[in-house]
């Protein structure tokens, strides 16, 4: 019965690695929220800014002219340090997000090596060899069963149709 | 008086040696001018040209030449033996200053219009919505044909393994059925979904990779058609992974029906 399910197996394996790989935005953008300890901070300082500007329109240049500097000044001293906040914050992302990139591929190909491994001799399913005659041989690659479906055949199958089935959702 | 004489003589072989070296300036000006915009010196005399770097081609073009054209050795010769024998011979001739501006005019022109084409690709990918990232290889969005596709190439599967596949290969119905695709095609109207017109156009997309392509000389016709033969080959292997997908889920699941009725 574990014999006959192995495509199914494998069919789970890609699937999972297909779907996470459509969700590596959100995970990478998740985690780096997680990490990034001054988020609050830079909410604050928009906030700040804000209300400066606000009030900078509520005063008259030509009356109050120094506290309309001094308030300009203060506005953009404040917003440099919100660019550079930005700016490391974009950088400590861009880092995130090719990690998690990384990490990923690095899994992706250890599962696929670990089934190839898995399957190197035994065919994921077996069906008579003259239904898929003449390209038996093909198919049945590596594991030279008659009739077998091997390993890379039903990975390359199902990563098609998996991606296929995907991008249809999304 | 000769003290006179003598001063006015000076003053003359002072005033011819100003000249000359005035002469002399304006000349070497012009020389360097035409050093710094690019030219080669037109008006060297053999041994400068003998000195020259060995890998510079030489152009001569001999108009009071009466022998019959001979060879590319005189014309176009990038050998220092060549060219210096082309040099000692074409002594007295003319127009080479001439022919020399006109190569490098051609590659500035070419260049300039390679230039062109580049701005132009550039400006054009920049104007381009960017893509997602998408989680398929598809190129193409799934019109109603790629759908259509999709689905007989399923409902086939599940025909082929129900009916069929006890007496012939499963491929032969799948090639039918491509065929079939091929001439159904121009019955579907193609929906381009990034200019929303349902005219029948093919999407150009131009991407890095055909902005290279075109910019390395080779033409648009041609790639065109290679992109279009891709495409078509890219839609047929993905008919025949759901074909071959849909067979074997098919036949995993009778196999599970009949083994449970069993």
């Amino acid at each position: 019965m574990a014999a006959g399910f192995n495509w199914f197996l494998v069919l789970s394996c890609v699937f999972l690695c297909n779907l996470v790989k459509t969700l590596l935005p959100s995970i990478s953008s998740f985690l780096s929220k997680i990490f990034h300890k001054d988020a609050d901070q830079e909410t604050e300082m928009r906030t700040e800014i804000q209300n400066m500007r606000m009030e900078l329109s509520s005063i008259n240049m030509m009356d109050e002219f120094a506290r309309y500097a001094r308030l300009e000044r203060k506005i953009n001293k404040m917003t440099d340090q919100l660019k550079t906040l930005v700016k490391s914050r974009t950088a400590q992302q861009a880092k995130m997000k090719w990690i998690v990139n990384i990490v990923f591929y690095i899994a992706q190909a250890a599962v696929m090596i670990s089934l190839i491994l898995k399957y190197y001799a035994d065919p994921v399913t077996v069906v008579p060899s003259k239904w898929i005659a003449p390209l038996e041989r093909l198919v049945a690659f590596p594991s030279g069963v008659a009739g077998g479906v091997g390993i890379t055949c039903w990975l390359v199958v199902c990563n098609k149709v998996v991606a296929i089935i995907l991008h249809a959702i999304s | 008086m000769e003290v006179c004489e003598e001063s006015e003589g000076a003053r003359t072989a002072a005033q011819r040696r100003a000249e000359i070296r005035r002469r002399k300036l304006m000349q070497n000006s012009e020389d360097r001018m035409k050093k710094i915009v690019g030219f080669s010196q037109p008006e060297d005399s053999s041994a400068d040209r003998s000195a020259r770097s060995a890998l510079e081609p030489r152009f001569h073009l001999d108009l009071e030449r009466h022998e019959p054209w001979s060879g590319s050795a005189k014309r176009l010769s990038p050998h220092p033996a060549e060219t210096d024998r082309s040099a000692s011979e074409a002594a007295g001739e003319e127009d080479s200053p001439r022919e020399l501006p006109a190569s490098p005019r051609r590659g500035l022109k070419k260049y300039l219009s390679r230039l062109d084409d580049a701005m132009k690709l550039r400006g054009h990918l920049a104007g381009e919505k960017p893509a997602p990232d998408r989680a398929g290889t598809e190129p193409d969005d799934l019109d109603a044909f790629c759908l259509f596709r999709l689905a007989a190439s399923v409902a086939l599967a599940l025909f082929v393994r129900i009916f069929v596949c006890q007496y012939l290969s499963i491929f032969a119905p799948f090639l039918t059925l491509e065929l079939g695709f091929m001439g159904l095609h121009k019955y579907f109207p193609k929906v381009c979904l990034c200019f929303g017109t349902d005219n029948v156009e093919k999407k150009s997309q131009a991407t890095v990779l055909t902005a290279a392509l075109l910019l390395s000389g080779i033409p648009s016709e041609l790639i065109n058609r290679s992109m279009d033969t891709y495409r078509k080959m890219s839609l047929v292997f993905s008919d025949l992974c759901v074909y071959f997908f849909s067979f074997v889920m098919c036949h995993e699941l009778l196999l599970l029906c009949g083994s449970d009725g069993s």
